[in-house]
């Protein structure tokens, strides 16, 4: 090979592989960082947000399906988007997408650094969560949140590795899911048959004061959790027989994950109850497995520990999946020349799209100074937006494109992707509502992004237009020249 | 500009399959127009096109493959006429467009006045025959190589490769240079990608898009 290094090509999906590409994002972190926060919002009804979320989405989930089988190209909502609007719909997709995915990652990172806190005082590496104090900074004089930093460096870390390798294979990805999926198995096992259960109350179902409307707010927040299709439709040109295999991975990952989430979102609540789960927070069913896992078992001593593991494990694990994610939505868009050219190419040492990669780092551990309950609403509201768009695009490719190929259609269109998108809406305009009301920093930044984006197109458009302009991207690229 | 085409095959029998699979395999958007339902089915299977099913000479057809944005159209159908009509309806709806048709008889060159390009598989299909009757110990590159393609790449200014030496460059396995320097040396580990040269490369159909992306951005 003339002397120089080489790196192994990508290997083939099966249905099990892709499934689990997907569980894995949605079972990952949104499980173990959202309940505690959906039942602060909407109390012991968080079981029936969760149930909710997943009914809701499956209508989007017909919408991929049909979709990913009939457009063969990788990269997700927005590679079908493409190929169905003008330059600035389908730009405005892509740059919104991106966003979802980096507060996602955002999100995580700070999921995870509680979670983390957790199993270090597990093991009484350090006091209790609560008492964790902050930092102090011997060079500069401030204090910085431990939770922050461990979500900074979380970040930075898996940036690092994903920018100088090729992604973690799928069947990485396989095994990654079946541990986190058998820990809350075991999670669900032990709550059942934890005395704390049979005497479970899950009255009152709904908060006081905001009743059954409060389940709207919450489901908003959590939405997120079920972005997970849109991640195995990123990968599909490595899954066989992707025709046959995406719908189906699309719906059995759906369906699955929503058995799982609905379990141990119930037992968490009947365990430590929609109070203690509440502010337990971003830790809310490592605390719970902590009131009722075991103790003083061999290695791993205490049984919480286990499901406490699982949450770092499961944030982490989501965490690099949504760092490839935003990378590969961003490197589409440079490949389509809706982002500078540099953000579609490879890096020709570590064959990675370094620069999506890069740009997309950037943003993330910007928003990890963000409050977890931000980063969930902020990119909720960004994949239910998306989620829209991609709805209509099945409607208008019917329309404009009535012979071209599906190899799956959805059941009783147009009702499916109508009833997505009113509901999609639905939930979006209540959860910009309850951003005006509570939190209305999220809202200003979304705004802001979407502004950005508009300036970017119009910017990148101006640039396009000048001759003579081949050579001058190769400047503005970030591609550091130094090299060992 | 980013190096992807969006191209048309009209007709996905044997050439017009082929052809759209090594075209998705370097990284471009392909779309296909077919008839035959039966056809259309075994492309789908293979996932590499959007596959619109309809006559190609029909005007409505064509504009739901997205002719206005297509940068070329390959007609690539049995019938010359039928060919030539599409490439002829095309450059009318796109007018930028590039246009390549096959032929079936070797006087059909003549056909570049109307279409960009012409292709005449029999003639390529005689030279490998050929080849083979005698049963040469060295042959043409078109019949050896299996799965592989042996390529003849130019780097592209401001491409991720572009001016690095091989050795820095970290090609996916599967891939060798060959050549140095438009094909005078065979290339070494200090081999310079310089732009605007041309370089023999060889790859396997998996890689070819990480290749092209790497070489021409």
């Amino acid at each position: 090979m003339s002397g120089s290094q080489t790196r192994a090509p990508e290997a083939e999906l099966g249905l099990l592989d892709a499934t689990m590409i997907g569980m894995g994002a949605m079972i990952g972190a949104g499980i173990f960082v959202l309940t505690g926060l959906a039942a602060e919002i909407a109390g012991p009804a968080a079981i029936l947000v969760f149930a909710l979320n997943g009914v809701v989405t499956a209508f989007t989930g017909l919408s991929y399906a049909e979709l990913a089988a009939s457009i063969p190209k990788s990269g997700g909502g927005y590679a079908f988007v493409r190929e169905i609007f003008d330059d600035l719909p389908s730009f405005i997709m892509g740059w919104m997408l991106w966003f979802a995915y980096m507060i996602a990652g955002a999100l995580y990172a700070l999921g995870f650094a509680p979670n983390f806190l957790e199993l270090l005082h597990v093991y009484g590496i350090v006091p209790p969560p609560g008492q964790v104090g902050a930092v102090a900074l011997p060079v500069v004089d401030a204090a910085v949140p431990l939770a922050f930093l461990l979500a900074f460096v979380a970040v930075l870390g898996l940036v690092a590795l994903n920018a100088v390798s090729t992604a973690a294979s799928g069947s990485v990805e396989t095994i990654f899911t079946i541990i986190k999926v058998s820990i809350l198995v075991v999670f669900v096992a032990f709550g059942l048959s934890s005395p704390m259960f049979s005497s479970a109350e899950f009255q009152p179902l709904f908060p006081e004061g905001s009743g059954a409307a409060a389940i709207l707010p919450a489901m908003g927040l959590t939405f997120i959790a079920f972005e997970g299709y849109d991640l195995i439709t990123t990968v599909t040109e490595e899954v066989k027989n992707p025709r046959e295999n995406i719908p189906k991975a699309i719906f059995l990952s759906l369906v699955v994950t929503v058995i799982v989430y609905l379990a141990v979102v119930t037992v968490a609540i009947a365990t430590l109850g929609a109070d203690g789960l509440a502010d337990a927070g971003e830790a809310g069913i490592a605390a719970a497995a902590t009131s009722f896992m075991p103790t003083g078992l061999p290695i791993i001593q205490n049984g919480g520990a286990l499901i406490v593991f699982g949450a770092v494990f499961s944030t982490l694990t989501a965490l690099n999946a949504v760092v490839i994610a935003s990378s590969r939505v961003a490197f589409s868009m440079g490949r389509e020349g809706q982002l500078l050219p540099s953000f579609g190419q490879l890096h020709h040492r570590y064959g990675t799209p370094f620069v999506a990669i890069l740009a997309s780092a950037v943003v993330m551990l910007g928003s990890v100074a963000l409050p977890t309950q931000s980063a969930g609403n902020m990119s909720s509201l960004f994949f239910l937006l998306s989620f829209i768009i991609v709805n209509i695009a099945v409607i208008r490719l019917r329309r404009e494109r009535p012979n071209m190929n599906r190899p799956y259609e959805m059941p009783f269109y147009p009702a499916p992707p109508l009833i997505g998108v009113a509901l999609n809406l639905i939930l979006a305009g209540v959860l910009v509502e309850y951003l005006i009301r509570t939190d209305p920093l999220a809202l200003v930044l979304s705004a802001a992004w979407i502004l950005l984006g508009g300036i970017a197109y119009f910017a990148l458009n101006r640039l396009r237009a000048q001759p003579n302009r081949g050579p001058t991207d190769a400047d503005t690229e970030i591609t550091p020249e130094a090299e060992d | 500009m980013t190096s992807n085409l969006d191209i048309i095959v009209a007709g996905g029998g044997r050439v017009g399959f082929q052809t759209a699979e090594i075209l998705a395999n370097r990284g471009h958007d392909v779309t296909i127009i077919e008839p035959d339902e039966r056809i259309v089915s075994e492309i789908a299977d293979e996932w590499i096109a959007t596959v619109i099913q309809g006559d190609a000479t029909n005007p409505d057809i064509i504009e739901q493959a997205g002719i206005e944005q297509a940068d070329a159209i390959a007609a690539l159908t049995g019938e010359t006429g039928l060919n030539l009509a599409v490439c002829l309806a095309a450059s009318e709806l796109n007018p930028g467009i590039r246009t390549i048709a096959r032929i079936d008889r070797a006087a059909g060159t003549a056909y570049t006045r109307f279409v960009d390009a012409v292709l005449f598989p029999e003639r390529a299909g005689a030279r490998v025959a050929a080849n083979e009757i005698v049963g040469s110990d060295v042959q043409t590159l078109a019949d050896v190589t299996g799965d592989l393609d042996i390529m003849l790449v130019r780097v592209a200014e401001g491409a991720p490769a572009a001016g690095k030496q091989l050795t820095e460059v970290r090609f996916p396995a599967g891939t060798l240079v060959v050549s140095d320097d438009e094909g005078h040396r065979i290339a070494r580990p200090d081999t310079m990608l310089t732009p605007g040269n041309r370089y023999v490369v060889a790859v396997e159909p998996d890689v070819a898009d990480e290749v092209m992306n790497l070489m021409r951005g």
